[in-house]
């Protein structure tokens, strides 16, 4: 515990340098943006601001990336409870009582419930990760290839068994980012892959081109700008703090929601989109008062508010800890840190103490500049929602083009990402999960790798996956995976997958 | 028997599995203590194609194929073409050039703004963006026909 305080130290003295706490804000203030419009996702703005970051160090990347995402999840429910859009997936819980309380008149107490239970979960999860990350990369100093292999097999299984749009559609999706993930130079013998001459194809698909195709330019042309809608009226300073009750109804939900919200975090998968469902099914379950569920109750917007902030740090445990991206988010995230030659997992604590320690000390800096930004000037990022659509989403293709184009000076690149949007579209046309593809681009190398050097390693035998224990517990989990995922597929069964997908589609009321 | 959508999206796949494993013949497979540069891509065509057929073995619970929304295709048609061809401009005409013609077509053709708004935002915000990446963050963006 000493020794964790003393790197804590040392990550506080990186984190309060004001380059970093500029880099901190920053990230912080795109993030509540991010989750405040409505058609751009943690994903997309990621994705589309990581080329800036070439030209920072690893430390002032990577805090500044993860600031838009655990600020996206801040912003994302001032949509919610002002217009009842969801500004980013995991709102979506948010939008039912979240706006029931807006209609009532209390707006400003639904705001700053949401802006504190999201302050409070997000500081539990980054105490949680604390304590929990540098032991978990400790033993996964244990991990050699055929280990890798079986945990980047469940890895996927997690994702696909957790995803609302069903196993076959998952695995299908992240067999097409693992095929991406093959194009380019065989790394072990040369050979040139599905690179048809084209000289810049050598390298491989960049994962920049492809998340901002299919997060930016598909979302883009999803989205008809008749659809999106700006009318709004930001409540003002003096209604926005709750009532005795109101505190007093959101405590425990803040708190249940922050465990419940971290744990699920770990699970590979849509962590801060499930939590905050799960979240919100808990509190209805044990409400005394189920039926104001959907009428403005508290624990409505407190549960699954503080449930997503706490997943997307939870999200960051099995990313530091064990190399291992568990979403599209982490999946981009440890893209930047490769980027930057800083390759995250088990050696991480050790080689890169500054960047490790100085990253998470950043998050609880960076928790309490969200609470700042969020309350006082949630006036100004409601003005920004009157930006009409029209004029917005030209500017997110002009960014798409300079980010994707500034990553390798390279028009290619600019060409994937037209082509991969397309892709995005046709996909939400046919009811597919691009995340999944994202994750299998990203994994592909360190899978085929893995896989490759256990099988030289064991002379051509499969049988290496199933004689080491730790490859075998992970193997057998994949296979439990994939009979409960068999099971329900026979039994039909309607189960909260069913019901996710449902309310993501844009049936909130389709909760129970 | 009546076309669904997964009907569609499970033969597009299968078809996409079998056009990529036709152009993986000159991979090396190798062996298994040796494996060459073809066997994670076959591995993978093969589970794909496994998947996509197990889809369209589920397709008569997906929706019909002409319940797929198709409204907002015009739009998204509309958006693309014009994109596609800053994108084919950017490198002979530039950064400012480009770029300013693609706001301006998108607010002005596309989302039917007043030509005076349109002219405003496009210039504006070309300019802002010029500053802020090309000036401030000194990012090299083409100069086409400036240069």
């Amino acid at each position: 515990m000493e020794a964790t305080l003393d790197s804590l130290a040392l990550g506080f003295s990186v984190a309060f340098r004001p380059d970093v706490l500029f880099y901190a804000f920053l990230g912080c203030l795109v993030g509540t943006l991010v989750g405040v419009l409505p058609g751009i996702g943690p994903l997309a703005g990621i994705s589309i601001l990581l080329p800036v970051t070439f030209g920072l160090d690893a430390t002032k990347a990577i805090v500044m990336l993860a600031g838009i995402y655990y600020g996206s999840q801040y912003g994302g429910s001032t949509t919610s409870i002002l217009m009842r859009i969801p500004g980013e997936a995991s709102s979506v819980m948010t939008c039912v009582d979240g706006y029931a309380m807006a209609k009532r008149g209390r707006a400003g107490a639904a705001l700053t419930i949401a802006a504190v239970g999201s302050f409070f979960a997000g500081t539990m999860g980054v105490v949680l990760l604390t304590v929990v990350a540098p032991p978990i990369a400790k033993f996964a100093l244990a991990f050699g290839p055929p280990e890798y292999t079986a945990l980047l097999v469940l890895g996927l299984l997690f994702l696909a068994y957790m995803s609302s749009t069903g196993l076959p559609r998952t695995l299908l999706m992240a067999a097409v980012g693992l095929l991406l993930g093959c194009i380019g130079i065989d790394v072990m013998t040369g050979h040139f892959r599905y690179s048809f001459d084209i000289k810049e194809l050598g390298d491989g698909i960049g994962i920049v081109p492809v998340a901002v195709g299919l997060f930016g330019l598909g979302e883009i042309l999803s989205t008809p700008s008749k659809t999106v809608t700006e009318k709004v009226v930001p409540p003002r300073l003096a209604e926005l703090l709750p009532n005795r009750t109101e505190w007093r109804q959101s405590a425990m939900p803040i708190a249940r929601g922050s465990v419940l919200g971290f744990l699920v975090g770990i699970v590979p998968g849509s962590a801060h989109i499930i939590a905050s469902f799960l979240s919100y099914a808990v509190e209805k379950r044990i409400s005394k008062t189920p039926e104001e569920f959907g009428k403005g109750a508290v624990a409505g917007v407190a549960g699954p508010e503080s449930a997503n902030n706490s997943a997307s740090t939870g999200a960051f445990v099995p990313m530091l800890a064990l190399g291992l991206p568990t979403g599209p988010v982490t999946a981009v995230l440890m893209a930047a840190l490769l980027i930057h030659g800083v390759p995250p997992g088990p050696m991480l604590v050790n080689e890169h103490p500054q960047v490790f320690w100085g990253f998470i000390a950043s998050m609880y800096v960076g928790n309490l500049m969200l609470l700042a930004l969020n309350l006082p000037l949630v006036g100004v990022f409601v003005t920004v929602l009157r930006i009409p659509y029209a004029y917005l989403y030209p500017l997110i293709i002009m960014f798409c083009i300079i980010g994707v184009y500034e990553v390798n000076h390279s028009i290619v690149d600019v060409w994937i990402m037209l082509i991969m949007g397309v892709v995005g579209y046709l996909l939400r046309k046919f009811d597919f999960d691009p995340a999944p593809l994202v994750l299998g681009l990203v994994i592909a190398p360190i899978f085929e790798l893995s896989l490759r050097q256990s099988l030289i390693m064991s002379n051509g035998n499969w049988l290496i996956f199933v004689e080491r224990p730790i490859a075998q517990a992970l193997l057998v989990i994949c296979v439990l995976l994939l009979g409960l995922s068999a099971l329900s597929l026979l039994l039909k069964r309607r189960d909260w997958r069913a019901k996710l997908a449902q309310a993501e589609a844009g049936d909130v009321t389709a909760r129970d | 028997m009546q076309m669904r959508r997964d009907h569609v999206a499970g033969a597009v796949m299968l078809l996409a599995g079998a056009l990529v494993l036709a152009a993986s013949t000159d991979l090396p497979f190798g062996t298994l203590a040796s494996p060459g540069a073809g066997l994670l891509p076959t591995v993978v065509i093969v589970v794909m194609m496994a998947f996509a057929v197990l889809l369209m073995l589920g397709a008569g619970a997906s929706p019909r194929l002409g319940a797929i929304d198709w409204a907002d295709a015009g739009h998204a048609l509309r958006v693309l073409g014009v994109t596609a061809a800053a994108v084919a401009l950017y490198i002979p005409l530039g950064f400012v050039a480009s770029i300013s013609l693609l706001l301006f077509v998108v607010t002005f053709v596309v989302e039917r703004k007043p030509l005076l708004s349109a002219l405003a935002f496009s210039g504006g915000a070309t300019l802002l963006a010029y500053l802020v990446f090309g000036t401030l963050l000194n990012a090299p963006l083409p100069r086409g026909v400036w240069h």
